[in-house]
């Protein structure tokens, strides 16, 4: 460490600061440009939600969305080990209707056919039973981290009572890797919010 | 700084009264000031002012861009963030370019807070609300590659309160130990050793234990766990490895031992000072192993601090946390219904010899310690709701005595030979 913060100091310090400023500016743009491009190349997957707990409704400016595939059975998972509170698992899930449904759970990534695709995410519940709490449960509750949908102050009542009245889907763009971003947000059919890429 | 002022008002006073004296001439007076190098440059009043100004400046930034939030494009938003981190650092380098360092270091501070405010507002703006603890990672990161690169003890602290949120966010939304920050520490830790500087010595050391109270807070509102062990198994490796560290090493290295083992004895007299307080209670089996571990490899590194000539006072240390170790774990424990005489008399004991060990070293912080934790573990002892208080009264009475008869012959010892 002596060496490095040695070898800094012999570099103009104007050169240095410059480059905490492109790094950090880096790393911003790098947040946005990730997402624009899994807006641009994800599949596109409609994803019905369903109602909160009341008491959860609205914290802030954004609104709470809880999808059908956030609650599933384990199936084959049930008791295999996990990695606790918070394993990465992937949902299987493929068109029936107007929405797409969970066909099935897994540990690690599986190949899809035809509409089927996969979707990441992260076990927030039911994965920590057995007697070291390291396995899996028979119900799980699940993250895909598209959970929160930001929007202008005043406007999330709305969107949370056509929610508990089951009118809200969610269109997501999924890359292959399973990754997941709100692309549009709809009430009964209606586009009400479409997310520009930048 | 503060001690700097010190040391060079108390040397021109005994140069002066050397002079006068006739001890050392005039000239010899003006050789000694010039080997002392000129003050680094201080805080001044207007440089304070404009430290606040700069503040108002960044934060008014923030709240004009939450305020408008909705009124202005996403990309004139997402624009505004960027500039404003680019112009912190552009301020930055002007300063630091013109010599004004302590702006430099607050134009730097102000950048990092920036980007930590540009990932929540990012996140928001793009419904990027996946992961709230990685973002606090990427806020860390970043800040402490700013503080490395700048050299800027704001950043450093503003990365290691990122660094320490991140650790609690994982902590909470997971309910386990949190090892990954031991990694981001350590990097923290080197860069303070390569600084030799106070502030940032203090600032990892404040981390440390931070992060321990996570590892034991955990426990609490667990029925019948034991926060007080883990608490104290953290405060024996840094008491412990800030003592074998402080006997070897670079002189940075060495003061980073000393500020780590006077945090840690401070941890120890508390969670001492708890554990008898709040009584007994059994070990997590999660946390059983590396508590475990960590309580040794504390008495054993303590160990490492003693040298051929300077032993005492790491070995007091040594015999103070294997002591407090102990009474933390809760293993003196008493038949059903009787008082716990020895693990009371343990505490007393390790917080004696924590005293003994700070005079022994010339560690005021590890005597404070050492104070404070005795006068908490009498005052837990005497007013504890359970027992009987003539039994306390004579146990204190006993303590007492026996404290006293070896002051006794320790004063008869120090008369006959030599010091400790």
């Amino acid at each position: 460490m002596n060496g490095l913060l040695d070898f800094l100091g012999r570099i103009p310090k104007v050169l240095l600061f410059a480059a905490v400023a492109i790094i950090q500016v880096a790393l911003i743009a790098m947040m946005v440009v990730d997402r624009a491009r899994v807006l641009r190349d994800g599949t596109e997957v409609t994803l019905a939600t369903r109602p909160v707990d009341p008491r959860d409704f609205l914290r802030g400016d954004y609104v709470v969305l809880n999808y059908e595939i956030s609650s599933l059975p384990a199936g084959t998972l049930k008791d295999t080990p996990s990695s606790g509170k918070g394993t990465v698992v992937y949902v299987k899930a493929e068109p029936k209707g107007n929405v797409y449904a969970a066909v099935s759970v897994h540990k690690e990534p599986v190949a899809v056919t035809g509409n089927e695709v996969l979707i990441r995410g992260r076990a927030s519940g039911g994965a920590t039973c057995g007697p070291d709490n390291m396995s899996f449960c028979e119900d799980l509750r699940l993250r895909f981290g598209i959970e929160s949908y930001f929007v202008p102050q005043g406007e999330g009542r709305e969107i949370e009572n056509a929610r508990n009245q089951g009118k809200v889907t969610v269109v997501a763009a999924v890359t292959r890797a399973g990754r997941a971003v709100i692309k549009r947000l709809l009430i009964d059919g209606e586009p009400v919010y479409q997310e520009p890429l930048y | 700084m503060a001690s700097d002022l010190v040391y060079r008002q108390r040397l021109e006073a005994d140069l002066l009264r050397w002079q006068e004296d006739g001890v050392i001439s005039g000239a010899t007076a003006e050789a000694i000031r010039a080997q002392i190098k000129p003050s680094p440059e201080g805080v001044t009043i207007a440089t304070v002012v404009a430290m606040v100004g700069g503040l108002l400046i960044a934060a008014a930034f923030l709240a004009f861009i939450a305020a408008n939030w909705t009124a202005i494009p996403r990309p004139a938003r997402f624009g505004m963030l960027l500039a404003g981190i680019i112009a912190a650092y552009t301020t930055g380098a002007f300063f630091h370019r013109a010599g004004r360092l302590h702006l430099a270091d607050l134009c730097v501070s102000v950048g990092a807070i920036v980007f930590g405010a540009a990932i929540a507002l990012v996140g928001q703006m793009y419904h990027l609300a996946d992961d709230f603890a990685a973002g606090l990672l990427l806020w860390a990161v970043a800040a402490l590659l700013a503080a490395v690169l700048t050299g800027s003890r704001g950043a450093f602290a503003i990365a290691l309160v990122a660094g320490c949120l991140w650790s609690g966010a994982r902590v909470q939304e997971l309910s386990v130990v949190h090892w990954p920050f031991i990694g981001f520490w350590a990097i923290a830790a080197f860069v303070a050793w390569g600084w030799n500087s106070v502030v940032a010595r203090h600032l990892v050391s404040i981390a440390a234990v931070t992060w321990w109270i996570l590892c034991a807070a955990d426990y609490v509102g667990t029925a019948g766990r034991n926060p007080a062990f883990t608490l104290g198994a953290g405060a024996a490796v840094l008491f412990g490895g800030g003592i074998a560290l402080a006997g070897r090493g670079t002189q940075g290295l060495r003061a980073l031992g000393r500020t780590l083992a006077n945090y840690g004895a401070i941890v120890m007299a508390v969670a001492v000072a708890g554990a008898i307080a709040v009584g007994f209670g059994d070990w997590h089996e999660a946390s059983r192993t590396w508590s475990l571990v960590c309580a040794g490899a504390g008495f054993g590194l303590a160990f490492l601090g003693c040298k051929e000539k300077h032993w005492a006072g790491p070995l007091l240390a040594a015999v103070s946390i294997a002591f407090a170790l102990v009474v933390v774990a809760g293993t003196a424990r008493p038949p059903e219904g009787d008082e716990p005489w020895l693990r009371h008399a343990l505490a007393l004991i390790s917080m004696l010899c924590l005293v003994i060990s700070g005079i022994v070293d010339d560690e005021r912080p590890r005597v404070v310690a050492g104070w404070l934790g005795l006068a908490a573990t009498i005052g837990a002892i005497t007013w504890a709701v359970k027992g009987s208080l003539l039994r306390r009264a004579a146990f204190l009475a006993t303590a007492g005595i026996v404290t006293v008869g070896l002051a006794a012959l320790l004063g008869r010892m120090s008369r006959k030979g030599p010091s400790l």
